[in-house]
Formats: structure tokens, C-alpha cells, sequence
């Protein structure tokens, strides 16, 4: 009964809160909003042809909203990002009203690059299976000339070896043939993002997706705002630690590791490490070096409360900056950075909790 | 289109105000029904009679804001065809939030005896206005639009937990509140 009680109740509070819970907007929360007309019966015309028309509309605003939530939990199982409390994986709603176009789902930042993942819709099923020899998405920042290559969201741990395999792939796991979606995902520069903000002076970006199928003029969605979203990362401090190779006979100095759910920069530093790292550096003399820059992202463990470990596999990119080689890894499923117990390297504990 | 311009077509007794009021508001009153029901055959039941009861109401009825006038159709529908039991229970965000809201209101005997709902509505709204206004929109996202926890972090863009413990603390304050007010005991 008292359930009953308190959900009438819920049913009998005031339009103002109602009103002004409707939307989040920070700024307007003040707002008063106008009462509301008390609601009278009245009788029902053209019930038999409007009910038809009610059914099919309820059912379309129902199904942008179903696709748009239903990509958003594959997204968030697929990158496991709620086992791993990864607390800077930003969603977005589903905005009021829109049931085509160019919508965000969700937005993580792993240091060096912003992934976002979006809807694009209406797409056709002929222009979704054009992908990936015939069809082209591209991200832009309207107003600059920044932008960069999107391409349609698959499953982390997918492998796929040719056209059809992945055409396949995308009509399976990108695709929506009900709502005409594709989902995408696009990796942007985080210093190309801040490169844009200083440009257009805001920190509301325009972001648009171009959709180029053969040689057509490009099919353009949105744009929408989208902002740059919060790092999280835990920095681990080796206190210089120094790691002996015997196979190459050299040391190493580990200074840190910074790691995020998706990513990690190894620093590391040794003897010339900034000439190694300048274009044009002696290749033959850096050999051995780089050979030891890889066995400290491959074969170092991180070690977690659970006892499962983690490598952060090769650099993507290993620039000189701030005093240090910068190895950057990155990947598909998130980790659990505040779960690490231990971080090791062959018998050499670089890291205890 | 605006909304006073749909409001118009209701008047006019044009069918494309359907079309438009669905369009502009559907996703809004699917949301709501799909919380409170938890199944996506009665979510949509519910959604279509809140279009025919929004023409049914209109005219007379020149409704502003018209969301919040739709929004609150689909929640009287759809809370009644629940506790009517001709919906799947116990796994809506409806049931969660309500179970979860229940526990700060302690004593049921007190609850029936004390007041009725028109009146702890009454006292909610009070407690409500002196609120901060995020707790207050967190409050009625939650127990209002039965928006699940993560959907409020979304929406709020605040941390799942962040929005859990703000939650609690309002929940804490209404149970001092209503005690106060002496409508527990």
C-alpha cells in the first residue's frame, strides 16, 4: 500500500519540477515554467484512422531511441567499461526529437587521441555494404580544416582478413537495417581537438561526418557540438628505476608509466635517447635501442588485484618530450588502472602497490 | 514546428498533429512509459494512448508546456496499467526507484494514516523548492521520469557514483523532512 501511496503521490506533484526536470541545462534550471491547462475529456474523432497513425509514429520515435540505447550498452559491454569502473567514458542522451542525422553515443579520451563513437542515419543498406572499397567517412571540425578518417564500429576483439569479411562484418555488427543507422567511430587527435578549440575560440566544436560512396559529391551529417572530454589516468613513478638487458648488454632507465583505461606512455630514457629521436638519427646505432624501447611495452606485466595480468603491446608512436622517450600503446578494452597491484619487467618489480 | 503550432492542428482536428506532437515529443513519452513498464509491447501501448489522450484533451485544453502535458499522460497510463498488474513487473526502473525511495519512507502504517498521497505530494513539492536545483532535477529524474542511475549520470554528466551519493543525501533529507513536517512518525 505504501508503495501505491508514494507513487500516487509522485503522479500528483507539481508541473514547476516536472517542467524543469524535463531537460538539463544548467543555466535554465532557474527558469520558471508557465502552469499547465488542467486536461478535460472530450470525444474521440477519427479514432480508427488517428490510432493507425499514432501506432506507426509511436513506433519510430520507440525505434531511434531503441537503436541509439542498444548501441550504447553493446558499446559499453564490448569495451568492458563498467568491470573496469572507467569513470571518463562519457555517454550521451538521445537528443529530444531527433530520429535521423548525426547523434553521439559515447566519448573517451585515452591522452592522445578522443575516440567517439556516433549514429549516422538514414544510411542505406546498399551505402553501408559499400564499405570498405567503395565508401569513405570522414570526421570535420566545420570552420577548420581539421579532420580525419571514421570508420564503422566493430567489435574490439574482431579478426578480419579481406573485402567481404569485413563487409560482412559491418552489415552484422554496424548496421541497422530497421532504422537505416550505421555507427561509426572516430579517433581525433586530441591536440588537433585543442589545435580547433583555439581556432574557433570555443570549446564547442562542430563536428560533422561525411559520408563519400564511389565518386559522389559527399553526403554530409550534422554538425552537432561535441567537446573534448576529461582524461583519466594514474601516473606510476619507478624512481628511475634502471632495467639490465643482458641478451643486448645495456640499461635502461624507467622513469613512470602513464596508463588510462585504453592507453599507455612508457617513459623511458638512456644514453643519446633524444638524438635517436630526431629525424635523420643514425638508424643502425639506434637498432639495439629500439629493440629495447619494445621489450619494455611488450613483455612488461601489469599485474592486477585479481591476479589476471596485462601487456600494453608495442608503441604506436615513441616521440622525445619533456626529457623522455614517450612510448604510446593503446587498445580496445578498457583496464581497471585503479585495480594494479604490480608492475613488472622479466624478475624486476618496477611497481608494488 | 512549434509547439503552439501543433496545438493549433489539434484544434483544427488535423491528424497531422499526431504526426507532429509524436515527432517532436515521442521520444520523451517512450522513454517514461519503457522505465515505468519495463517491456517494449506495453511501453508502446502506452504511447499510443497518451497520443489519443492528448486528443482527446486538446482542445479544450491549450496545454504549455506541451512535454510536460504529455510526459505526464504517459506516466499516469503507464503507473496505472502497472499497478493494475496487466504489465511485467518488478523489472522497470519504475520498481527500482520506487523500492528505492520507500525505504527512506519507514513506517507504512504511518504513511496510510498520517496523510494521503495528495498530501505527501504537497509536502514533497515544499521539500522539493527548497532544494538546490540539481538535486532536485536528480530527484525527479529519477523518481519521476524513472531515469535508471546511469541514464541520470548521462544526462547530468556526472559520474554514476557521484549521482548515487548526491541521491542518497536528498533521500536522507526528505526523510528528515517529512519527519518534521510530522507526516512520519
Amino acid at each position: 500500500m505504501k508503495r501505491e501511496i508514494v507513487s500516487q503521490a509522485l503522479n500528483l506533484l507539481d508541473e514547476r519540477h516536472i517542467t524543469q526536470a524535463a531537460v538539463f541545462d544548467p543555466g535554465a534550471i532557474h527558469q520558471l515554467p508557465e502552469r499547465i491547462v488542467q486536461m478535460k475529456t472530450k470525444r474521440i474523432i477519427s479514432i480508427a484512422l488517428a490510432a493507425a497513425l499514432i501506432l506507426a509514429l509511436g513506433i519510430a520515435a520507440y525505434a531511434a531511441w531503441s537503436i541509439h540505447a542498444a548501441r550504447q550498452r553493446e558499446l559499453k559491454e564490448d569495451f568492458r567499461i563498467e568491470e573496469n569502473q572507467v569513470s571518463s567514458y562519457v555517454e550521451y542522451a538521445l537528443p529530444d526529437g531527433q530520429e535521423d542525422g548525426l547523434v553521439l553515443l559515447s566519448a573517451v579520451n585515452d591522452g592522445q587521441e578522443q575516440r567517439a563513437y556516433v549514429n549516422i542515419s538514414p544510411v542505406s543498406e546498399e551505402e553501408a555494404a559499400a564499405f570498405p572499397d567503395n565508401a569513405r567517412y570522414i570526421w570535420r571540425i566545420e570552420g577548420t580544416e581539421i579532420g580525419g578518417s571514421a570508420a564503422p564500429q566493430l567489435p574490439v576483439e574482431m579478426s578480419l582478413s579481406g573485402v567481404e569479411e569485413i563487409r560482412e562484418a559491418v552489415r552484422n555488427y554496424s548496421y541497422d537495417k530497421e532504422t537505416q543507422t550505421l555507427t561509426l567511430q572516430c579517433l581525433m587527435d586530441v591536440n588537433f581537438l585543442k589545435k580547433a578549440m583555439k581556432e574557433l575560440g570555443t570549446e564547442s566544436l562542430p563536428l560533422r561526418i561525411d559520408m563519400i560512396i564511389g565518386e559522389s559529391e559527399p553526403r554530409t551529417f550534422g554538425p552537432i557540438a561535441f567537446r573534448l572530454t576529461e582524461e583519466q589516468s594514474r601516473y606510476f613513478d619507478f624512481g628511475h628505476a634502471v632495467y639490465h638487458d643482458e641478451e643486448l648488454d645495456r640499461d635502461m632507465e624507467i622513469v613512470g608509466l602513464e596508463l588510462t583505461p585504453f592507453s599507455a606512455v612508457w617513459k623511458v630514457n638512456y644514453e643519446g635517447a633524444a638524438d635517436f629521436h630526431k629525424p635523420g638519427a643514425d638508424q643502425e646505432a639506434y637498432g639495439p635501442w629500439s629493440q629495447l624501447e619494445d621489450k619494455v611495452c611488450m613483455e612488461a606485466r601489469i599485474v592486477f588485484a585479481d591476479g589476471t595480468e596485462f601487456s600494453t603491446g608495442g608503441a604506436l608512436t615513441t616521440p622525445f618530450e619533456n626529457g623522455t622517450v614517450n612510448q604510446f600503446c593503446g587498445w580496445g578494452s578498457a583496464i581497471d588502472i585503479d585495480a594494479v597491484e604490480r608492475i613488472v619487467l622479466g624478475e624486476q618489480v618496477l611497481w608494488q602497490k | 514546428m512549434t509547439d503552439t503550432q501543433i496545438i493549433d492542428l489539434f484544434f483544427e482536428r488535423s491528424e497531422q498533429a499526431i504526426e507532429e506532437l509524436a515527432k517532436k515529443h515521442g521520444a520523451a513519452v517512450s522513454r517514461i512509459a519503457f522505465n515505468i513498464l519495463g517491456n517494449p509491447q506495453d511501453a508502446e501501448e502506452c504511447v499510443n494512448d497518451t497520443w489519443l489522450g492528448a486528443w482527446n484533451a486538446i482542445p479544450p485544453s491549450r496545454p504549455s508546456p506541451l512535454r510536460t502535458f504529455v510526459c505526464r499522460i504517459a506516466r499516469n497510463l503507464a503507473t496505472k496499467k502497472y499497478h493494475a498488474g496487466t504489465a511485467q513487473k518488478r523489472n522497470s526502473q519504475y520498481d527500482l526507484a520506487l523500492d528505492e525511495l520507500c525505504e527512506y519512507i519507514p513506517d507504512s502504517d504511518s504513511v496510510e494514516d498520517r496523510c494521503g498521497a495528495r498530501e505527501l505530494a504537497a509536502a514533497i513539492d515544499r521539500f522539493l523548492d527548497g532544494l538546490e536545483p540539481l538535486d532536485r532535477f536528480l530527484f525527479m529524474r529519477r523518481y519521476w521520469y524513472s531515469d535508471s542511475l546511469g541514464e541520470l549520470a548521462k544526462l547530468s554528466a556526472m559520474s554514476y557514483g557521484a549521482v548515487s551519493v548526491r541521491l542518497h543525501r536528498v533521500k536522507e533529507k526528505l526523510k528528515n523532512y517529512l519527519l518534521r513536517e510530522g507526516l512520519l512518525v
